[in-house]
Parts: C-alpha cells; structure tokens; sequence
C-alpha cells in the first residue's frame, strides 16, 4: 500500500473539487432534460422513441417491424402531420436485452421522449417497457406477442397486436370449428400433436395450447419437442408417422419449418391438418423454397396479405408506400401489423393534441375503440385494463400454389380452406 | 422391425454429414496443432459461397465445388498465413482465443453481409428419395454420405502414399527435427491448413442441398466436429469417419426410442463417457496423443 503523496488539506481541497464538479453535473443534467420536454411541448415535432433489433439475430424481422412503423409515420406526415406537427420517430437499433433497457432508459431519461413504440422480441419489449412503465413514461408494443408484457401490472404499458395466448386460441377454434367437423368427429376423439422447437418461443406457445386444448375438450394431445438446429428431423418425421394424428400443431422458426416439411414429404407423410403458428411457416421462403411440397399447410399468424380488402382498409396504400420506399415487398406481416399499430398511436395522439405524456396518452388510449374490419390488420381497437388490445386476433392462413391465402375468420378470408388429404 | 432399420439409415446417412464436416479438423490438430473454432464457420462460408453460386447464377451445388474447393483452399493458406503463422508459437489458450475471435468474426461478417435469413438451395433432386425394401432413403444426404467415404479414403491416400503427405506426417510427429532436417515447415502448414479448410468449405457444399444455410450455423457445426474428433480419436481420419457414423446413428437411434427432446442430452452424455474411459478416442493413436493440438 503506497501512502498519498498529498498532503491532508490538498485532499480535502480535491475531494470538495470532486463533490462540486458531480453536483454541477446532476444539476445541469437534471435542468436540460426537464428543459427540453416542456421546450418541446407545444411546438416542433412530436417526438417518439422506436427501439427496434436491426441488427443481430433479429435483425431480418427487427427491420420488417421497424419498416412498418416508419411507413406509418411517412403517411401521417404527408398528410399534415398531428395538430399540423410533424410526427418524428426517432429509431434506436436494440439488437439484444442489454441494448433495449440501455437504449431505453437513454431515450426516456436522456432525452425525455415519454412515448415509445416497438419491438418485435418479446424479451426485449419487456426489458424496454420495464424501464418505460418505471419511469413514468408510456410503451406501446406494436408486434411482441408474450403474455407477461401485459401480465406486470404497470398502467402505461399497452399493446396493438395480439397475445400469445391468442394464437393457441384461434387454432383451438380451428380446430373445432372447422377440422374436427369436416373429419366427422368430435372434439373427444380428435387427435393432436405438437411438434415444436424446445426454447421458450416453442414452449410457451406449447404450454398455451395445452391449457385451451383442455378446456375445450381435446383430450387426445400430444408433444413432440425437437431442436430447432437440428440438421435431421427424422425421429420427429417418423414418431410423427407412427402416431398418425389428425392435427399436428408446428411451432418452428424457420430453416426447421422447411427441413421439416421436406423430411415429411420424403417419407411421404401426410397430415390432415397441418397447422404451423406464425415463425417460419409465414415467411415467403417457406412457399418459395417447398414449392409444391408447401401446399395445404395452416398458418396461424398476423395478418398477411391475401387478405379481403373490404375487411382490411389501408392495406393496398400500405403495400405501395412499402413497396416505393424499399424497393421490394415485405418480408412478413410483422410490418404491416407495426404500421397498424402506430396508427393507433397516432390516432390516439390526435385525441390528446399531441400530448405524449403517460397521463394523457393513458385517458386518451382507454377511451379509444375501433371496430373490427376498420384498420389495415382487420384488427379492431378496444384496451382492456391490463393495456391489451381485445379485437386483435391471428387469422388462420394456408399455402396455396406458393400463396399464403387467408382462410379463417369468415370476415378476413379470400378462399376456403381445405384439409391436406381432401386436396391430394 | 421397418421402424429401427428406418432410424439406423438415417441415423447412418446424418452419420455421414457429421463426418464430413469433421474429417478437416483432424489435419489441423495433428499438423499445425491446433483447435480451430472457427472450422463451423469455414463450413458455413462454403454453404454460402455454394447458395450465391445457384442464386446467381443458377449453378448446381455439386458442379459449383469446381470453385468453391480451390477459393476455400486459398482462404486456408490466407488464413494460416495471416492468422495461424503469427501465434503458431505461442501457448495453446492464445489459439483457442484467435479462432474463436475469427469464428465470431465470420459470423458477424456473414450477418452483415448477407443478413440474417436463413438461405435455402431448392435443386429438382432436394426432396428426392429412393426405397430399398419399404427403406425411404434421401438422395441429397446419400450423395453427402458417400462424399464423405470419398473424402477420407482420398486424405487417407495423400497422407500415406504421397510424398507430401508424408512430409506432413513427418511434422506431426516431430516439429522441431523436421524443421532441422530442412523441411520447409511453413510452406507444408499452408498445405495442411488450406487442405482442413478446403474440406470444411466441401462440407458445406454438399450439405446445401438439404440443409439452409444462416450465419450462426456454424457454431453449431465446430461443436459437433469436436465432439466426432474427440470420441474418434484426434489425428485419425478414420476415426473421424466411424465416430461420426456412430454418433449419428445414437443421436437418431435416441430420438426415435427415447424422446427427440432428449437426443442431444445423449449425445453429450456419450461423449462424457468416452472421455472419461478412453480419452484418446476410438481410434486414437495410444496414450499421450490426447494433447494433439495442446502442445
């Protein structure tokens, strides 16, 4: 231990320089960061945090999302903007949960922007959000789909799109609204199994399925979990043909979703009732890369676009700004459900002059309600206490001739569906 | 009956991809000394190279070996001048740290480049299958196997019947004599390192077929080459051979019987066991080579 070369009253003297110069620091900080947001408030744009992954692994989907929102806020502005303020989204890249609590707590704190959007990850939502509902300020949540987002308890945290638990839900109804009847038999006798990749994305959707599957009735259910990096599937493909069930509900992401279907076609195995729940079932390179091999498999997942314009109003305008801005068609319909949801939010900032703080935006978004068949989704608008958006529900989609078609609800859907073994 | 023979051939035949992705690693453990992390990633890069080959230009995944051999080849020699040549003195934890900085490297490098979506090579043959007695055999993964058995009986030639196979088992065996016999050890671990990558980026190649190829496929790939060179036995490309077998067939043979869930938990656990028991492997050239690669 070497001792202070200083003597006692020059380290007295430093330390009070030390305290001072932290003190000045807090003080400055703590005034431009107040200073800024009352500054901002009546005039300039309205200035929205959007923390999305567009870069990392969920980069490719993280981008589609972010495109979305971005289209939505181009549209508003073109249009004259809210209360003839220009709406700005200021974007930050969170490509995992260290990036999103860090990014957040610098957007809300550091440059006091008291509403966000985002994020497409559910893990990173819910780090995000944490910070945002803590803090005071308001998330809107405009593509993650993992129950505990609304599950926390927070006031200002609300979302556009639908849960989870939702898409286990719409299968179920399928299900019994659909395959069970036109195989003859009742829900009892039906027979089900559940193929999914075994992280928390498979789990969880396979958890909800079994609670609903339950209640409805379902009693022949069964799981299959697999890894979803696997470069062979066929002790999944062959335990599949042993069982011979009359459903199968995939939860893939998606090079598994094509390795298994191409695993199944070699072994020639058919399933009535294929039904994937969004992941890589919905992307375009599922249909492009099978082809044929694609045909006849469900999809349960956010809206996508062959979808009944009547029901979808927006969307056509939505596909071309995507279409000039990026030069190619959207990936998925993550974008398209981004740019419904930021709607919503604007929709709900014109209703507060375009106040974004938590108070406003919170009586504002509470009081707000849309019908279904009104928005770019076919999504209706209607929070209930816990902040989710109750008229937001997946439609049912099925591969047909390299298209993903929508076939479930009635409202939404272009053609009708069709069970695998009536189609061969 | 028709249930097991069915999960032995496919247990066999994914055996086969195991093994061809493994068989480079030996020559850079028994040659140049040492773990290459990023062999996954090499593997990776020669999938990619192979899928813009057919994206682009419309080029068959077997034809476009023709290129993609020889460019992996001279990454290799890149790669072991640049990378390898630098710490090729230094302690065995400086290498592992360099390759697995270059395997995050690449891995990023690929995200960048080509993004994150995973890439898939649709050829007229890819579902492609041919029955043997009530045996559904998938021809992409039979091509990959018997790639594999060409691969190894063509290493096992040059290290054993070529003069510059001998000189570089003669470098495996003693380093430092060979260097003060007037061997040119540098140019040989050019040879030694372009031919290992050159392997894995084959590997790559003909896994295109039936597998998609993303940026961190790779990683999944090293862990697998090890696990096949450990039980193996490090240096033996037969060994290579027979391991991958093996642990394909086990992987299968517990997904079927014991529960897909469950089938990675097994493999590990074999390895465990092998470890324990025979630590130099199967095949393993006796007591005292384990360190292949650590020294």
């Amino acid at each position: 231990m070497t001792t202070s070369k200083i003597s006692g009253f020059a380290r007295r003297h430093r330390t009070m320089s030390v305290a001072t110069v932290l003190a000045a620091t807090m003080v400055l900080t703590g005034c431009s960061g107040g200073g800024g947001a009352e500054v901002g408030e009546e005039s300039g744009p309205i200035r929205i945090a959007a923390l999305y992954p567009t870069s990392g692994s969920l980069a490719l989907l993280g981008e589609e999302s972010w495109r979305g929102a971005n289209i939505a806020a181009q549209r508003i502005n073109e249009a004259g903007g809210i209360n003839g303020r220009e709406v700005e989204l200021v974007q930050a890249d969170v490509p995992d949960v260290n990036g999103a609590t860090s990014e957040a707590r610098r957007l809300l704190d550091g440059e006091g922007l008291e509403l966000a959007i985002g994020t497409y990850s559910s893990s990173l939502a819910l780090a995000a959000s944490e910070v945002y509902a803590r803090g005071g300020g308001t998330y809107a949540e405009l593509g993650a789909i993992s129950e505990e987002y609304n599950d926390r308890g927070y006031e200002n945290v609300w979302r556009t799109n639908p849960s989870a638990g939702s898409f286990a839900e719409v299968q179920i109804e399928f299900i019994s609204e659909f395959v069970a009847p036109e195989l003859g038999i009742g829900l009892d006798e039906v027979e089900v199994l559940l193929v999914h990749e075994d992280s928390s994305y498979g789990s969880s959707v396979a958890r909800s399925v079994e609670t609903l599957a339950a209640e409805a009735g379902i009693t022949n259910i069964e799981y299959a979990p697999y890894n979803a990096k696997s470069t062979d599937l066929s002790s999944t493909v062959l335990g599949m043909e042993q069982a011979d069930p009359d459903v199968v509900i995939a939860v893939s992401y998606a090079s598994d979703a094509i390795l298994l279907a191409r695993q199944m076609e070699e072994n020639g195995v058919v399933v009535p009732a294929f039904i994937g729940t969004g992941g890589g079932h919905t992307l375009s390179s599922f249909g492009e890369t099978l082809g044929a091999a694609a045909d006849y498999v469900f999809n349960v997942d956010f809206t996508q676009y062959a979808v009944n314009p009547d029901a979808t109003p927006g969307l056509e305008e939505f596909l071309t700004m995507y279409e000039e801005e990026y030069g190619e068609g959207p990936a998925s319909g993550h974008s398209l459900a981004n740019f419904m949801g930021a709607n919503v939010v604007f929709d709900i900032l014109e209703q507060t002059g375009g106040d974004t703080s938590a108070e406003a935006f919170g009586e504002a978004a509470a009081a707000y309600k849309a019908e279904e068949g009104t928005t770019a989704t076919g999504w209706g608008v209607d929070f209930n206490d816990a902040g989710q958006n109750t008229l937001a529900a997946p439609y049912v989609m099925q591969w047909r001739d390299g298209t993903l078609e929508t076939v479930y609800p009635e409202l939404v859907a272009t053609i009708e569906p069709q069970l695998a073994t009536e189609g061969q | 009956m028709e249930l097991l023979i069915q999960t032995l051939v496919a247990g066999v035949l994914l055996g086969g991809v195991y093994a061809l992705v493994s068989v480079g690693l030996n020559l850079l453990f028994g040659v140049v000394r040492v773990i290459n992390f990023a062999h996954g990633e090499f593997v990776m890069v020669g999938m990619y190279l192979a899928f813009w080959l057919w994206a682009g230009l419309g080029m068959d995944p077997y034809v476009s070996l023709l290129i993609v051999a020889p460019a992996m080849f001279l990454l290799g020699v890149i790669f072991q001048r640049g990378i390898i040549q630098p710490i090729q003195g230094t302690s065995a934890n400086m290498k592992i740290f360099v390759t697995v900085g270059i395997s995050i490297i690449l891995q990023n490098l690929a995200l960048f480049l080509w993004g994150g979506q995973y890439r898939t090579v649709s050829t007229s043959y890819s579902t492609s299958v041919f029955t043997l007695g009530g045996v559904t055999i998938s021809v992409g993964r039979l091509i990959a196997f018997i790639g594999a058995l060409v691969l190894v009986a063509a290493l096992f030639y040059i290290m054993n019947r070529t003069m510059t196979g001998t000189v570089l088992r003669a470098i495996a065996e003693d380093g430092p004599t060979a260097v003060l016999v007037g061997i040119p050890v540098k140019k040989f671990y050019f040879v030694a390192t372009g031919i290992s990558v050159m392997l894995a980026g084959v590997a790559g190649v003909m896994l295109t077929p039936f597998t998609s190829a993303s940026p961190t496929f790779g990683f999944h790939m090293t862990l697998i080459a090890f696990i096949v060179v450990v039980i193996g036995g490090m240096g033996s490309m037969v060994g290579s051979l027979v391991g991958g077998v093996l642990l394909g067939a086990i992987e299968t043979l517990a997904g079927t019987y014991i529960s897909p869930a469950l089938q990675q938990a097994v493999l590990f656990a074999i390895f465990i066991i092998v470890v324990l028991v025979r630590p130099q492997g199967l095949f393993g050239k006796g007591a005292g080579t384990e360190e292949v690669g650590l020294k």
